[in-house]
């Protein structure tokens, strides 16, 4: 009787309670952001069908090296997108094409600069992007040759473009392509589809409705229409992958085509999503408008439209274009994409592969390699929102000595400063910032505080002060300092598309200005989207104004790297340019790479972001930005101990490695989850000190290559196919697998070990056959991680309290052998923290071992030593393991100490409960730095 | 050969200590920083000696004070043994001193809580023996009362048909318009005030889940409104709203508005958590609801512990009862003169007479009012001390003391306020938060606990978690919110001043005058 009664109550309680909880913590605000219906440009160039352009190309000449010529309509009318209007400003466009090195073209199409007069603005093009070396890669063209393609009615013209490969543009109909010389397959296209539309800016006219409006904003437009579209093919493809930020797989899906449901185009906005969702071609907090795509047949290419402005891109399933009539090779298998954006010029360029390493390498050389970080911040960072005080900083940095896991970084969120004003620090909570992080620094640790591009507007704030009194900020439409809301409350932006402003700024971050602060502490850039509370889609409203009357909608996804750039050109500053900055920026665009590091924004607590994060960061890694990294355990909510457990497992081997959570959280620093949890992730956070070596060096080679440290498979396989869709594993470097558990209680995990190698497990040794997809059993112990045959892998096995104190320790070779029983690996060490290396001060050396013969070669080239300055270092080897190495050898003869040492079986890590079982030459005592041999006797 | 204290493996003499790691106990290296799990010992002389993790064996910082983890050239460590384990054993002498005077302080509360318990439970079995007669008195004027008010009722009846009769005589005709106008006006729903407590109460306990009901829907919808209404929200309040998102604070007005609601559930719970307390199931439940308004002070039962303490630190453990009037008939007497009274007007009644004699009515209506009134609150007595003596004062009772005090603390701008056995609250300015009901004892008496507080917007219930130490004095220190809405604090109090610590203190000290002989003199 009583059950009866009270469970209908409790039912009730517990759907009120649901419901409130579903409403207050309602997740992704979907109606609050545009979707492509919203979207005039979007709807527009979505709607077009195939063989809608109608341009032809005239006038063609090879000038400055650049091949040019006109874009011009023959029927001397051009659509009026917004309304019927016979009247144009100009009915022709300028088009130019450049070849640089390593196979890049590059297309510009714009406004003819010789009517500059009559229109009413310039387009933008984004400024400080490109490398400035970028330019004299530049080949100079001579010639073009004419050839007639398909019987068409005008001679098309073509160029060279690299060994093997030409451009050809065709003239009627408007195509651009690369091509194969010798079989004169394409590679990718340019129009083939007809689709290129470019809206003319135009004199505004009496009864033109420009406006704009989304919910209560509304956007002047006062330009007018002036966006691009245009459909890009890569041929040979079987997948294409990039243009982050998305919370989506790796290889992208179609959005559009038949037999697709309903899908968004993937948007390039940078937005800060209030708990973004981990399925979704939504745009998120950063843009880089990079495609690769790869295939069986032909390898790799890749297409980069440098444009700031919004965009979105169709991934067209195939299909798509059924009706129309175009005939393009069937016997090719091809993906064709659309591009559609809001503002800017056409600034393209065609990366030919053909390798994937060859793609972000070429892509690399346009926008640069990522920065080198200093060896800190390539350790484990500790960051929550918020370290409340002075005394819960020394708390918990004192719980990690106390429990010995070893960490680089504390982090503090934005409850450290005075009111939100960013350089300042709440007097009562942080009253001795500087003493603060000197004492951390004593036990070789850093701090990392935020500092965001929104300023409080208050008048008694120095840096508003400044910025009002000096026009640094961005104005609204009507030209008045634009005044948003962000956590300070009211808030004014500093524009930072203005090279003299963004000096200014960086001068903030002189000690002297920036009071309580430290060489140990280093910069953390938030919101910088921007992220405007009340701003439309929670941003910056698209007519505001920025320096040289830019409007925003043309910048707005470069507006924080401009931010993020400024802040590190100011930690460069601070220390006379010999410290290497670090700062971590949520918002991104090509060349971030070169700033800082970045991380996936606010995640949540649940094992689909887990799982979601790891093409995130492949993605970012093959778009350039390989230092990045998710909030380990997600930002909202509250992890179960295991899903935490296993995001420390696999963060670990991911280059940017920091835990952080929302204030709203409970505490979960790895201590508080009981003894056999705080011993897992202590394993796992040791696990990535151990490697440390490794991902330095690895570190170096994307610094100088531009190949990420962490890989997809299919960028080390690019023939196995089964590896190309892949985004559960993931290679750092070359020689690690590494197979993350995405599931609660998963008892075994399915994984596939690419073909033709031999994997060894790292922790017990076990040799397993590639070429297939196995079950393995996994332990609530680790996650599955494997060590390619074939090579050489550095780690330091002595815990430390951080990487400072680590720097003398002796290094462990990991060698597993392939079939010929032979392997090569790398080993880079430099001073871990200044550009001295750039002055040859590093060591760098190639271990090689074959026939019972470990070599060790040095790679520094000598013309970077001979600059001057040296790196020494008293490194030894300790310790060299031997895996799938048979041999009865007891002793190994050193060279040229010409010394013998042990060889004994040991463990492959040292833990207590392992095995020796592994072949391991004890105490070889050789010195990194030098040359010399060691052979099995 | 010599083996790995895990017996896993052996190595040899050579290997000892050769900075390369053989035991994966580490073992073999007691002294390098070769075996991960490697454990290191500093003799500290002057000092107590430590065992340090390997990883801190030449890492460049001085762990030991005597500076024998950084033999590796690295770093000169200075020996500060001597000033630190001077400063260790003052302040370990000082830690005994409290701990003696504690233990006394605590044997002696232990001593008085056994006598105030005993004086407890020998005046519950007393209210329970005055209960049983006071019982004895109310049911057969109960009986009586009934029969009386059935007696009027039926004659009120009676008169009531035959002037209705007549009425309706009168207005059969014209009035149809004025009714369809009051029909009107009822089917407006009264105003929708949730903050209207006695409307919940009337309705309580068949009706509550449809008030919860209404609350969340009401919750609800405003979450709707807010999704809506962004369109018209000024610049300003957008910010507000969209910030909101992330910091889990509402903007002022709304964040106010789900406050009042969630208090007045809270306010419904409470009462619901009384009805199933148990203790007053034979009681009228009207009487101890709406009886809390008059003013209740601490009864004379055996608490002469409380005197000790400021009367502004002790709380009221049943605020609910007002016993002013029982204590001035707390004598044996009282009882014997209610049940003379009764006798007397028993037999001068007579239930059956009609029409009703309604002077004598009213006289048993009195009558039986106020014996009935002094029942349900001795019963309410009863409850109080029961509850009292139902809690866990420690397995010596060296909580009691405790019983009926708050401790306050003030930081920055909260005071923070434990009451034992009771609440702990969170006091900015008027507005008051609860960080949590009393729960229980935690960790072997060592933690207080406090759950179910106010719940957090976004988030948990606010909950406390109170660490015991030993001190002479009762004092809260300490309170922080390591995560947001779970409380830590610490409470001193001579309870925890336990004599096998202080033998423990007291060898420890031993231990460490013994290692310094040559510095004996000094001391």
């Amino acid at each position: 009787m009583i059950s009866k009664s009270i469970r209908p109550l409790h039912y009730f309680l517990f759907l009120a309670l649901f419901l409130f909880h579903l409403n207050s913590v309602s997740s992704w605000k979907k109606e609050e952001f545009r979707n492509c219906n919203q979207t005039p440009f979007c709807k527009r160039a979505r709607s077009r069908k195939p063989q809608h352009c109608n341009l032809t190309i005239t006038d063609a000449i090879i000038k400055d090296g650049d091949f040019t010529s006109t874009l011009i309509n023959p029927l001397k009318s051009q659509e009026n997108p917004d309304q019927d209007s016979s009247d144009f400003v100009s009915n022709h466009l300028i088009l130019s094409l450049s070849v640089y090195q390593d196979g890049i073209l590059r297309l510009k199409i714009d406004e003819d600069p010789s009517e500059s007069q009559s229109q009413p603005k310039k387009r933008f093009q984004v400024p400080d992007v490109i490398l400035p070396e970028f330019e004299s890669k530049k080949l100079w063209l001579q010639r073009y040759g004419n050839e007639v393609i398909n019987g068409d009615s005008l001679p098309s013209y073509v160029v060279y473009l690299y060994d093997g490969y030409e451009a050809v543009v065709r003239s009627d109909p408007f195509e651009v392509f690369v091509r194969e010389q010798s079989s004169g397959k394409k590679v990718m296209s340019l129009n083939s589809h007809g689709l290129f539309d470019f809206e003319q800016l135009r004199v505004k006219k009496e009864g033109d409705d420009w406006e704009e409006r989304f919910r209560s904003h509304t956007d002047s437009r006062p330009y007018g229409p002036q966006s691009i579209s245009f459909d890009v093919s890569f041929y040979g493809a079987d997948f294409v992958y990039g243009i982050p930020e998305h919370a989506t797989s790796l290889a992208l899906k179609p959005t559009n085509g038949p037999g697709i449901e309903y899908s968004e185009p993937y948007r390039l906005f940078n937005l800060d999503v209030f708990e973004y969702l981990h399925e979704s071609p939504f745009g998120l907090y950063g843009s880089i408008p990079f495609m690769l795509s790869h295939g069986k047949t032909h390898g790799a290419s890749g297409f980069f439209w440098l444009n700031a402005a919004e965009m979105q891109i169709d991934v067209l399933g195939s299909g798509w274009d059924a009706e129309s009539s175009i005939a393009l090779p069937s016997n090719q298998k091809r993906i064709d994409t659309l591009w559609m954006s809001e503002a800017g010029i056409v600034d393209a360029f065609f990366f030919i592969g053909p390798k994937p390493k060859d793609v972000v390498k070429q892509y690399a050389s346009v926008t640069g390699t990522s920065a080198m970080p200093q060896l800190f911040a390539t350790g484990y960072h500790q960051c929550r929102w918020n370290y409340r005080d002075e005394e819960d900083v020394k708390n918990v940095d004192a719980k990690f000595d106390e429990y010995d896991i070893p960490y680089d970084v504390l982090w503090l969120d934005i409850e450290h400063t005075d009111g939100k004003r960013y350089f300042t620090w709440d007097k009562v909570l942080f009253p001795n910032p500087e003493e603060m992080q000197k004492d951390l620094a004593s036990r070789g640790r850093r701090m990392v505080t935020i500092v965001d591009p929104h300023i409080k507007r208050d008048d008694n704030y120095h840096i508003h002060k400044e910025a009002s009194k000096n026009g640094l900020y961005v104005k609204d439409a009507t030209g008045k300092d634009y005044d948003g809301w962000c956590w300070p409350g009211s808030s004014s932006y500093i524009d930072m598309v203005n090279p003299d402003i963004r000096s200014w700024w960086a001068d903030k971050l002189a000690y002297t200005e920036y009071v309580g602060s430290t060489p140990s502490l280093y910069i953390w850039n938030d919101m910088n989207e921007p992220s405007v509370f009340n701003g439309p889609e929670v941003t910056m409203p698209r007519d505001a104004l920025h320096y040289g009357n830019v409007e925003h909608r043309e910048l707005h996804n470069a507006y924080g790297y401009y931010f993020h750039m400024a802040t590190s050109d100011g930690l460069l500053k601070r220390e006379g340019g010999k410290d290497r900055p670090f700062v971590l920026s949520r918002a991104f665009f090509p060349g971030t790479q070169r700033y800082g590091t970045v991380w996936t924004g606010d995640n949540t607590a649940e094992w689909e972001q887990l799982r979601v994060s790891i093409p995130m960061i492949l993605t970012l890694g093959l778009t350039g930005i390989t230092f990045a990294g998710a909030d380990v355990g997600g930002f909202f909510g509250n992890p179960d101990t295991e899903l935490l457990v296993r995001w420390y497992q696999v963060a670990a081997y991911l280059p940017f490695f920091r835990g952080h959570a929302h204030h709203d959280t409970k505490r979960r620093e790895p201590w508080l989850f009981g003894e056999r949890n705080t011993e897992l992730m202590r394993d796992a956070i040791r696990v990535r000190y151990t490697l440390l070596p490794y991902f330095y060096t690895l570190f170096r080679e994307a610094n100088v290559s531009g190949v990420p440290v962490v890989r997809p498979l299919w960028m080390e396989f690019p023939n196995d196919e089964a590896t190309f869709n892949n985004d559960e594993a993931f290679v750092v470097g070359n020689g690690l697998l590494v197979q993350g558990v995405y599931t609660q209680h998963a008892k075994d995990v399915t994984i596939y070990l690419p073909k033709d190698q031999t994997w060894y497990d790292i922790r017990t040794g076990t040799a397993y056959k590639g070429g297939k997809t196995q079950k393995m059993e996994v332990t609530d112990a680790d996650i599955p991680v494997f060590q390619r045959s074939g090579t050489i892998i550095p780690r330091k096995d002595r815990f430390r309290r951080s990487t400072v104190q680590m720097e003398n320790d002796p290094y462990t070779l990991v060698i597993a052998v392939d079939n010929s029983g032979a392997a090569e690996g790398e080993l880079y060490i430099d001073d871990g923290k200044s550009y001295e290396f750039k002055q040859g001060a590093y060591i760098h050396r190639r271990f090689i071992f074959s026939n019972g013969k470990l070599t060790s070669v040095n790679l520094a080239t000598t013309s970077a030593s001979s600059l001057g300055t040296k790196f020494l270092s008293d490194c030894t080897i300790e310790r060299i393991i031997l895996l799938g190495y048979s041999s009865k050898s007891k002793s190994a003869r050193i060279e040229p100490s010409n010394h013998v040492t042990d060889v004994e079986l040991g463990p492959l890590q040292i833990r207590s409960g392992a095995r020796s079982s592994v072949l391991t030459i004890r105490k070889p005592n050789v010195r990194v730095s030098e040359d010399w041999t060691i052979q099995l006797l | 050969m010599i083996k790995c204290k895990d017996g896993s493996k052996t190595f040899t003499k050579s290997q000892f200590n050769d900075d390369f790691c053989d035991c994966f106990d580490g073992s073999d290296e007691p002294g390098t920083s070769a075996c991960p799990t490697g454990k290191f010992y500093c003799q500290n002389a002057g000092h107590s000696p430590v065992t340090i993790f390997s990883s801190r064996i030449n890492d460049g910082i001085c762990d030991c004070c005597d500076g024998s983890d950084e033999y590796g050239g690295q770093i000169r460590c200075k020996n500060t043994c001597w000033e630190a384990g001077k400063v260790a054993r003052d302040m370990l002498m000082k830690k005994i001193a409290t701990y003696q005077e504690g233990v006394a302080i605590r044997k002696r509360e232990i001593e008085q809580a056994k006598i105030s318990v005993a004086n407890d439970e020998a005046e519950l079995s007393k209210l329970k023996n005055e209960e049983k007669i006071l019982k004895g008195i109310v049911q057969p004027l109960k009986e009586h009362k009934e029969r009386i008010e059935k007696a009027v009722e039926k004659e009120r009846v009676q008169k009531e048909i035959v002037e209705k009769q007549k009425k309706e005589a009168e207005e059969s005709e014209s009035k149809q318009l004025k009714v369809e106008e009051k029909v009107d006006g009822v089917e407006q729903p009264p105003a929708n005030n949730n903050d209207d407590k006695s409307a919940i109460l009337d309705n309580f306990p068949s009706d509550q889940h449809d008030v919860k009901e209404e609350e969340a829907s009401k919750i609800e919808n405003k979450g709707e409104v807010a999704d809506k209404d962004i369109y018209s929200l000024s610049r300003e309040d957008l910010g507000r709203e969209i910030g909101s998102r992330w910091t889990g604070k509402k903007p002022e007005q709304q964040y106010h508005a789900v406050d009042d609601v969630k208090n007045d559930h809270e306010a419904s719970n409470n009462v619901h958590d009384e009805e199933n307390n148990g203790y007053d199931t034979e009681t009228d439940d009207d009487h101890q609801h709406y009886d809390d308004d008059t003013d209740e002070h601490m009864d004379d039962v055996g608490d002469e512990a409380n005197d000790e303490f400021d009367s502004s630190n002790t709380y009221e453990p049943d605020e609910e009862v007002d016993m002013s009037d029982m204590e001035i008939e707390s004598s044996p007497s009282w009882l014997e003169k209610i049940q003379r009274t009764v006798r007397n007007f028993m037999q001068a009644v007579n239930p059956f007479q009609t029409p009703v004699d309604t002077s004598e009515a009213e006289n048993i209506q009195k009558e039986y009012d106020e014996a009935s009134t002094k029942l349900s609150k001795l019963q309410s007595k009863i409850t109080r001390l029961t509850k009292k003596l139902g809690n866990d004062f420690g397995p010596e009772k060296e909580f009691y003391s405790l019983y009926g005090q708050c401790f306050e603390s003030k930081q920055n701008k909260y005071v923070y306020k434990v009451c034992a056995f009771k609440q702990a609250t969170q006091e900015e300015g008027y507005s008051t938060t609860r960080l949590g009901n009393w729960k229980k004892f935690d960790d072997s008496y060592n933690v207080m606990l406090f759950s179910n507080g106010d719940n957090c917007w976004n988030g948990p219930d606010r909950s406390l978690k109170v660490s015991l130490r030993c001190g002479l004095k009762v004092e809260l220190a300490d309170v922080d919110e390591p995560s947001r809405c779970e409380y830590a604090a610490t409470l001193t109090t001579p309870a925890l001043c336990l004599e096998g610590k202080l033998k423990e203190l007291e060898a420890e000290l031993e231990v460490l005058n013994s290692q310094l002989p040559e510095f004996h003199d000094e001391l």
